[in-house]
C-alpha cells in the first residue's frame, strides 16, 4: 500500500512537469466525438488532470463529482485519461439511462482488468466479461446468488463466520492493554471477515484468516485486492502515453491480479481434487462438506479458466465491499448511541424467547431499523460512488443525444447526498428510510445498482451484514476511539475510509 | 438530538412502520389466519420466507400438474393488444410469459431474480387483494419501476392460482424514454 501510494505522488510530480503535454495528446480523441457531445458543458482537459494528479483528485474524485455538477449541472463531459465520458449527477437522468439498457448492458468499453486478461490469457469473470460471454455467466450465476431465497441458503455456512469474527474482535481488543478494548483498523479485519465469507460460500470450505494465526497467502490476496483498486484508478486516469513512460502502475496491476488467479487457481484444484477422492467412494472430510458455488460450476461443464475468472472476480468483490460497510455502520453507530440502542433493541427483540442468540437471517431482513441503518450508510458511503454504462444504440438523456459506445459515468456519490433528495444530506439519519417523510427520488440512492447487471452478489452482501451486525451488537457496545475525530470517504475505485477507524468493543 | 427522546422516537417509528406495513400486506391481501411478523420477529410460521418457499417454482420446475390445472390469462400489452394464454397452477407471471414467447419487449431482463422490475405488471383490483403479501426485496425493486400504481406488483413473484383464471394484467409503459430516443435517432 505504501509503495502504491508513493508511486501515485510520483506520477503527481510527473505530470506537474509537462501537463501541457498531457493536454495536447489528450485532446487526440476529440476528432472522434459525435456533435451532439461538444454542447455539453465541461472542464478542460487541463484543469480535470491538474485537479487529479496535482491536486489529489484521484481519492477525491467523488468530491468531484460534486464540485463539478455545482459548476456544471447535472450532465457534463470531461476526459477521464485516453476516455471521454459524459457524467450524470441527477437521478431522473439515471433513470432515463437506466430504462434504455439493451439486452446486454455493457459497463465499461476500456478497462485495465479486461486488457490484464486478454495480455495474460486468462478468461473473463462477470466483472469484465461483456456481450454472451456476460450473459451466460450471469444466467448461471444469478439464480445461485441473487434469488432472495437462495441466499438465504448460505447464511448458516455464513452463521460460523460471524462466529469467528466475534472471537477475533474479543482477541485484537485484548491485544492493546493501555487503551482496553479498542481494535485498530476494524476495516482491516473486516477485509478477512469478507474474504473468509466469499471463500466459504465460493469455495465451501475455510481459509483461516479470522484464525489467530492467518494463512500468508490469504493475507497476499487482501492486499493484492486493496492494491488492484489503486493501481486501476491510476492506469484508468492516466494518459496511455504517461503509462507507456511509467509502467509502474500498469504492472502493479498485473501482478496483483496474478497473485489472486493463483490464489484462486490453488483452491479450485483442491476442491477438484477433493470432488474426485469422493466419488471413488472416500468417506466425507468434515471441513468440506458443503455445496458450494465452484462444484456447481464445475458441474455445468463451464471451461475451467472462466470458472477461475470467475471464482477470482467474484472473491475480490466479496472483500472490499461488506467490510467496508460494516465499517461505517459500526462508525456511525460508535458516534450515535442512541441509534445503536436503539438497534440493539430491535435485534434482541427479535431473537425468540428461550432461543439461541442467534436470531435467523429471515427474521433479520424483516427489521424495520436494521434495513434503515444499512440504506442509511450505503446512501452516505456507496461502495460504488461511480459507476458507468455503455450505451448500445443512440440514448436520450436530458436534452441531450448521447450516442452509442459513449462512456457514461452514473454520479451515484452525487445523487445519493443530494439535499433536494436528502434534506442534512451529510448527516447519518436512518429514520429517513422508516416513512412518515417525503420519498426520494427511487434512484437518487442505488448502492447496488439497477438492471440485470447490477450487483449479484446484493443479497449476499446483506446477508453478512446482517448476520454481522446482530451478532458484533449483541456482544458489544460500540464505542468511538476517544479523540479520533470525524473520519471521510476516499476514492480507491470503491468508496473506502481515508483513514483507519479504530472502534471500542465493550462487551455486554 | 437528546439521545433518549430520539431513541424513542426511533423505536416508535420502528413499531409504527412495523405496524403500517403488516396493515399494508393484509390490505394486500395475506390468507386470513397467515399473519407476518412484525419487526419483533415472531417466530416465522406464516411468514412470507415460509409461504415463499412452498409457493415459488422454478422456470425448470417439473410439473405433476395435469391440463385441467391451466390457467387462462389475459395479459393487455403496451400498445393495447390483447395476448391470451395458459399458464399452470404454481408458475409465475413471468414463466407464464417466457414459456408461451409472448412478445413483451424487455419482460423479466433480470431472470426472476429481482434485479430490475421489467416484469411489472397491474392486476385488476379483486386479483391484487388476494395476491400473497408482498415481501421486503420485491417491494424495494417495485419502488424502481415505471408507472408505479396502486395496484402492482412484480410478474417474476406472483404464481399462479386457481382463483387467478381469467384474471387480466396490464404491462405499463417501461421504456417511454427508450422510444422517444428512437424516434429522435430516425430524425437526426
Amino acid at each position: 500500500m505504501a509503495q502504491t501510494l508513493k508511486l501515485v505522488k510520483k506520477v503527481s510530480q510527473f505530470t506537474r512537469l509537462i501537463p501541457e503535454l498531457g493536454v495536447k495528446l489528450g485532446l487526440k480523441g476529440k476528432e472522434r466525438t459525435s456533435s451532439g457531445l461538444t454542447d455539453l458543458p465541461g472542464p478542460s482537459t487541463l484543469s480535470f488532470l491538474t485537479e487529479l494528479f496535482c491536486k489529489g483528485g484521484l481519492s477525491r474524485l467523488h468530491e468531484l463529482q460534486i464540485q463539478d455538477s455545482a459548476r456544471f449541472g447535472p450532465i457534463w463531459f470531461a476526459s477521464f485519461g485516453p476516455v471521454r465520458t459524459v457524467y450524470l449527477a441527477a437521478p431522473a437522468l439515471i433513470e432515463q439511462l437506466l430504462r434504455q439498457e439493451g439486452p446486454y448492458p455493457e459497463r465499461c468499453s476500456f478497462s485495465p482488468w479486461v486488457e490484464h486478461r486478454r495480455r495474460c490469457h486468462q478468461a473473463c469473470g462477470l466483472l469484465t466479461a461483456e456481450g454472451d460471454e456476460w450473459q451466460r455467466i450471469r444466467s448461471l450465476l444469478a439464480p445461485l446468488l441473487l434469488r432472495p431465497r437462495a441466499s438465504a441458503d448460505y447464511a448458516e455456512t455464513l452463521d460460523g463466520v460471524v462466529c469467528d469474527l466475534v472471537r477475533l474482535l474479543r482477541r485484537k481488543k485484548s491485544l492493546l492493554g493501555g487503551s482496553a478494548d479498542l481494535v485498530r483498523d476494524v476495516a482491516g479485519e473486516f477485509y478477512k471477515f469478507g474474504l473468509e465469507g466469499i471463500g466459504a460460500v465460493l469455495l465451501g470450505t475455510r481459509l483461516g484468516c479470522l484464525e489467530p494465526e492467518m494463512p500468508p497467502e490469504t493475507d497476499t490476496f487482501i492486499r493484492a485486492v486493496s492494491s488492484v483498486f489503486v493501481s486501476t484508478l491510476l492506469t484508468m486516469a492516466m494518459p496511455n502515453w504517461l503509462n507507456r513512460l511509467l509502467p509502474g502502475p500498469w504492472d502493479r496491476l498485473c501482478r496483483d491480479w496474478d497473485q489472486m488467479f493463483a490464489f484462486a487457481q490453488k483452491h479450485m484444484e483442491l476442491r477438484k481434487a477433493e470432488a474426485a477422492t469422493k466419488s471413488i467412494g472416500e468417506p466425507k472430510n468434515a471441513n468440506v462438506s458443503r455445496p458450494h458455488l465452484t462444484h456447481f460450476l464445475f458441474q455445468k461443464e463451464l471451461p475451467y479458466a472462466s470458472i477461475l475468472g470467475n471464482i477470482t472476480e467474484l472473491l475480490l468483490a466479496g472483500v472490499d465491499t461488506v467490510s467496508n460497510t460494516l465499517s461505517w455502520v459500526l462508525y456511525e453507530l460508535a458516534h450515535h448511541p442512541e441509534i445503536q440502542t436503539a438497534l440493539h433493541a430491535e435485534i434482541t427483540g427479535a431473537m425468540a424467547p428461550g432461543s439461541s442468540t442467534h436470531p435467523p437471517a429471515t427474521t433479520l431482513a424483516q427489521l424495520p431499523l436494521l434495513r434503515a441503518v444499512v440504506k442509511e450508510v450505503l446512501r452516505l458511503y456507496p461502495v460504488v460512488p461511480g459507476n458507468s454504462r455503455v450505451p448500445d444504440k443512440d440514448i436520450c438523456v436530458g436534452d441531450y443525444i448521447i450516442p452509442k459506445k459513449t462512456l457514461v459515468t452514473l454520479c451515484h456519490y452525487t445523487t445519493s447526498r443530494d439535499p433536494d433528495q436528502f434534506p442534512e444530506p451529510n448527516a447519518f439519519h436512518p429514520e429517513r428510510w422508516l416513512g412518515g417523510q417525503s420519498a426520494p427520488h427511487a434512484f437518487a440512492s442505488l448502492p447496488f445498482g439497477f438492471g440485470k447487471r447490477s450487483c449479484i452478489g446484493k443479497r449476499l452482501a446483506e446477508l453478512e451484514l446482517n448476520l454481522a451486525l446482530a451478532q458484533i451488537l449483541i456482544h458489544f457496545e460500540v464505542r468511538p476511539e476517544p479523540g479520533a475525530g470525524i473520519i471521510k470517504p476516499m476514492t480507491r475505485t470503491v468508496l473506502v475510509p481515508e483513514r483507519s477507524i479504530n472502534l471500542k468493543f465493550v462487551n455486554r | 438530538m437528546a439521545a433518549l427522546g430520539s431513541t424513542r422516537l426511533l423505536l416508535a417509528a420502528s413499531a409504527a412502520f412495523g405496524a403500517a406495513s403488516r396493515r399494508c400486506f393484509l390490505l394486500a391481501g395475506a390468507r386470513a389466519g397467515a399473519g407476518r411478523p412484525g419487526w419483533h420477529g415472531l417466530p416465522k410460521q406464516g411468514s412470507a420466507a415460509c409461504s415463499g418457499a412452498s409457493r415459488c417454482f422454478s422456470l425448470s420446475a417439473p410439473s405433476r400438474r395435469s391440463s385441467e390445472d391451466k390457467i387462462t390469462i389475459h395479459f393487455i400489452n403496451r400498445d393495447g393488444d390483447k395476448l391470451t394464454t395458459q399458464g399452470k397452477v404454481g408458475d409465475t407471471l413471468l414463466d407464464v410469459v417466457v414459456n408461451n414467447n409472448l412478445d413483451i419487449d424487455g419482460f423479466g431482463a433480470c431472470e426472476g431474480t429481482l434485479a430490475c422490475s421489467t416484469c411489472h405488471l397491474v392486476f385488476e383490483d379483486h386479483i391484487f387483494e388476494k395476491l400473497e403479501a408482498i415481501t421486503d426485496e420485491e417491494n424495494d425493486m417495485l419502488d424502481l419501476a415505471y408507472g408505479l400504481t396502486d395496484t402492482s406488483r412484480l410478474g417474476c413473484q406472483i404464481c399462479l392460482t386457481k382463483s387467478m383464471n381469467n384474471m387480466t394484467v396490464r404491462v405499463p409503459e417501461a421504456v417511454a424514454d427508450a422510444r422517444q430516443s428512437i424516434d429522435l435517432g430516425k430524425n437526426s
